[in-house]
């Protein structure tokens, strides 16, 4: 459950974004959770719903989360493919040894705040 | 995109009062721990010392690869450990009844260990006897298979332990540990003579995660494969010296 260690680091970010804006509301908060980040996006939005409503800065915020894919490339003829899971093989050589690239970050993209 | 305020998002989902604002950040939640860990690799790196980073299941045999390794490097390689646990320093006494210089981190519940504990432990072995003048720091992991790899703590190598009686399964079921590893290594092959674990399998679901993946399989036990691991050992402390 590192979920949780997340959301919190993500409760810091907005804490401080909201004091260097004036601001006193999260309305929405956008975050890319890549397919190679070991996140669970399920316990991500458990972990922030509970910590949302302990605070009146995020009580009424809303959490999008949108997943990004990665990139897959073959280590045999360099072709690239784009996919949200792992590919089983490259579709020009068929090579199964891909290298992912991308796809295991954890973004804070926007917050909407009043 | 949206016309109102230039977000991201297409659905109806947001009010554009007067006073709202979209901030566009754009930062990894993972953000203050990487600045620690870079600081941490930098610590290292003034020490002359190389880290690494073990990840494994509870139960894989982490603590008794450290003990034989301590035992087989003595007087060659200036060894130090990081112990992370939940509870208990336990791990900590069987290694430091091995002379080297160990500090124990409590996580008190949490599930990986993260930079900013790295850096609060490697200050806390500095003042260990020896702890000041090390060439090569373990960094036993909470065992986890899981949360420790999204953590960087600043290590140079990331070295992930599946033990025979485990099964073979475990890359393909943990795939971040894997992805993110530079070795691999299979523990307690003394045993594969009783348990099912074609290591054929396990070393092709990970070198499939990750075709970069070095694999190297071992008992601490037996012995066996033992020599590999430390010549793995030998290769990056001479090239961090060197």
């Amino acid at each position: 459950m590192h979920e949780m260690s997340l959301v919190q680091a993500l409760f810091t970010q907005l804490a401080s974004l909201a004091a260097d804006h004036d601001k006193h509301r999260v309305l929405t908060v956008t975050v890319a959770i890549g397919p190679l980040s070991g996140v669970v996006v399920d316990s991500f939005q458990f972990g922030f719903d509970i910590l949302a409503a302990e605070h009146s800065l995020t009580k009424e915020a809303k959490l999008i989360i949108i997943n990004p894919p990665a990139t897959f490339q073959c280590l045999q003829c360099g072709h690239n493919q784009i996919a949200a899971v792992r590919p089983d093989s490259c579709p020009q050589c068929h090579e199964t040894l891909l290298i992912a690239e991308g796809g295991d970050a954890i973004i804070l993209n926007q917050v909407e705040m009043e | 995109m949206c016309d109102s305020c230039g977000c991201d998002l297409t659905t109806n989902h947001h009010s554009h009062k007067t006073t709202a604002q979209v901030i566009d950040v754009h930062q990894s939640l993972l953000a203050a721990n990487d600045a620690i860990a870079a600081g941490n690799k930098a610590h290292f790196e003034a020490l002359g010392i190389v880290a690494i980073n073990m990840i494994s299941s509870p139960g894989s045999g982490k603590t008794t690869l450290l003990e034989k390794t301590i035992e087989r490097l003595q007087g060659q390689i200036k060894i130090g450990v990081i112990e992370g646990d939940i509870e208990t320093d336990r791990d900590a006494q069987r290694i430091r009844a091995k002379g080297v210089p160990v500090v124990q981190m409590t996580t008190g519940g949490a599930c990986h260990l993260d930079a900013a504990q790295i850096h609060k432990g490697l200050h806390l072995l500095e003042q260990e006897p020896g702890g000041d003048q090390l060439d090569l720091l373990f960094i036993e992991n909470v065992g986890n298979l899981v949360c420790p790899a999204t953590f960087d703590l600043g290590e140079h190598q990331r070295v992930v332990l599946v033990s025979v009686p485990e099964g073979p399964d475990k890359p393909a079921k943990y795939p971040k540990a894997f992805i993110s590893s530079q070795l691999f290594v299979i523990t307690k092959t003394d045993l594969l003579p009783y348990f099912d674990f074609p290591v054929a399998e396990a070393t092709a679901d990970a070198l499939h995660l990750n075709p970069r993946l070095q694999i190297m399989a071992l008992s601490a036990v037996s012995g066996e494969g033992f020599e590999a691991w430390l010549d793995y050992l030998r290769d990056i402390t001479k090239n961090q010296q060197g």
